[in-house]
């Protein structure tokens, strides 16, 4: 108990200074835009690669519970939409984002941090937890809700392409269903969720990392904790906030 | 000049610093030398500030700097180089990227002026021509150049050196140890070096202080280091086979 309350006020103490005011801001944005490559671009195919598979299985699996004929086949186009935009698309790729992004920024920190890289940072009077990870965190809380978009759109044509190919249902009825009733708000909740989600992976995986001592196998070992962590952190935050939001 | 007061640091409840007192002069290689474990390390990294010291001062020519608060603290930091044992380059960054790190953070110098004071440092080190390498391409010794060339870009008053010459061979441990000594001598500047290789403090020690359990034991220069009656600082100098032949010699 005593040691999770230290690990929560050694966070927060952290978290002061990876607000700090940049020592430039030139320096920070040219980070920035590289934190966004690396961890926004870089993480396309494999956000695009899920999506488009659990959009399809989705698809599939939805037109296999609905077998009432009362009900008109374009509800399995509304089903997959809202699955996708409520719950899928932004916490899937949140847990895929923590398992790629998150272990990779822990273990840099982390082997920055055992190597003396962020002594020698904080020797020559940077902040070096504003330095390693305000770029990150700006970037991710900026591109995981477009990969978000991203999965949705992708999640739906997977779905589309199932019926296109495998008779599921008729692609009238699936393009009728995305499009019925549909409430921008959903999406603006799903890429809220993914914000917060970036902000949890991003400064929890910074945390494990700047933290580390010892060798490569702590390193490891952190990179794996900030991964469990941030995956139970994202499932906490989203009943949080749905129970906030949609309740 | 560095001046250290009644400094204490203890981990758990393990003194590591205890009481120590020194004086770290201007324009000389202060060496400190003691077994692995002696404090050595801890030392060095409190009076850059990385550790916190339990109490005691910290004077940096008359500035205290353990009463500085945060912004104090870094722009005295940006008088200081430091060079670390496994030279802690940036190693996403190319040679040249690293010695133009802290010029790009602490100067609004353009490019053109920056990249010839970068060249200006590696010439210094004697490593021209590797700007565009990844750290990862560089020997050990080359390594520990480009890290003194980044600690010198901007021109620092404090020079601190831990164990620099570890894990590289005799012949380029003499030439880090003589580069430490030139730049030193040439800027003017404080320099710190923490060593336990009896050849580097020979080589540069303009003032040598001997330091057991975390105390000063002994202070003096390299030609006095060899002919003391403190049985510890014996102990340590001649603690080798061949060091107590050359001894009874």
């Amino acid at each position: 108990m005593l040691k999770a309350l230290s690990n929560i006020g050694r966070y927060l103490v952290m978290l002061r200074a990876v607000f700090s005011k940049p020592e430039k801001f030139s320096i920070y944005y040219r980070q920035t835009i590289r934190e966004m490559e690396d961890h926004g671009l870089g993480s396309i195919g494999i956000v695009a690669i899920v999506s488009f598979f659990v959009g399809a299985a989705i698809t599939i699996q939805t037109d296999f519970n609905i077998e009432n004929p009362l009900l008109p086949r374009y509800i399995i186009g509304v089903t997959v939409r809202d699955s996708l935009l409520l719950e899928f698309s932004s916490t899937m790729v949140g847990l895929v984002i923590a398992g790629k992004s998150g272990s990779s920024i822990a273990s840099q920190i982390g082997m920055m941090r055992v190597t003396e890289q962020i002594d020698a940072l904080e020797v020559m009077g940077i902040n070096a937890a504003a330095y390693l990870m305000q770029p990150k965190l700006i970037a991710l809380v900026i591109f995981l809700p477009i990969l978000c978009a991203l999965s949705v759109a992708l999640g739906l044509l997977g779905g589309y392409l199932v019926c296109l190919v495998g008779d599921v249902v008729p692609v009238s009825d699936y393009i009728y269903g995305i499009q019925y009733v549909f409430y921008p708000y959903y999406l603006a909740y799903a890429m809220l969720k993914s914000a917060v989600y970036a902000f949890i992976i991003t400064t929890v995986a910074g945390y494990y990392g700047y933290h580390v001592s010892g060798g490569a196998l702590e390193v490891g070992r952190s990179s794996t904790q900030a991964f469990v962590l941030n995956c139970i952190l994202i499932l906490m935050a989203n009943l949080v906030i749905t129970n906030l939001i949609l309740h | 000049m560095i001046t250290l007061k009644n400094l204490y640091k203890k981990f758990d409840d393990q003194y590591v610093l205890n009481d120590l007192n020194m004086t770290l002069e201007k324009g000389k290689c202060n060496v400190v030398i003691g077994q692995s474990g002696s404090g050595k390390t801890v030392l060095m990294k409190s009076i850059v500030g990385l550790l916190e010291i339990d109490s005691g001062e910290i004077l940096y020519d008359e500035r205290n700097f353990t009463r500085m608060g945060k912004k104090e603290r870094q722009l005295l930091r940006k008088e200081m180089g430091m060079l670390f044992q496994g030279g802690a380059l940036f190693d996403s960054l190319t040679v040249e990227e690293n010695v133009m790190f802290p010029l790009n953070m602490f100067t609004s110098d353009n490019y053109s002026s920056k990249l010839k004071r970068v060249d200006f440092c590696l010439e210094r080190v004697g490593l021209r021509g590797v700007n565009q390498l990844m750290t990862a391409e560089l020997s050990g010794g080359m390594r520990k150049r480009a890290a003194i060339a980044r600690a010198i870009a901007l021109s620092p008053r404090y020079l601190f050196c831990d164990e620099p010459n570890s894990g590289l061979d005799p012949r380029t441990a003499i030439r880090i140890d003589n580069l430490i000594s030139e730049i030193t001598r040439e800027y003017d500047i404080t320099t710190l070096v923490n060593s336990h290789d009896m050849n580097s403090v020979l080589e540069i020690g303009d003032k040598v202080i001997y330091i057991y359990q975390g105390c000063q034991c002994w202070e003096g220069t390299k030609e006095e280091v060899l002919h003391t009656d403190n049985e510890a600082l014996n102990n340590f100098v001649f603690a080798t086979r061949m060091a107590q032949q050359i001894k009874d010699i």
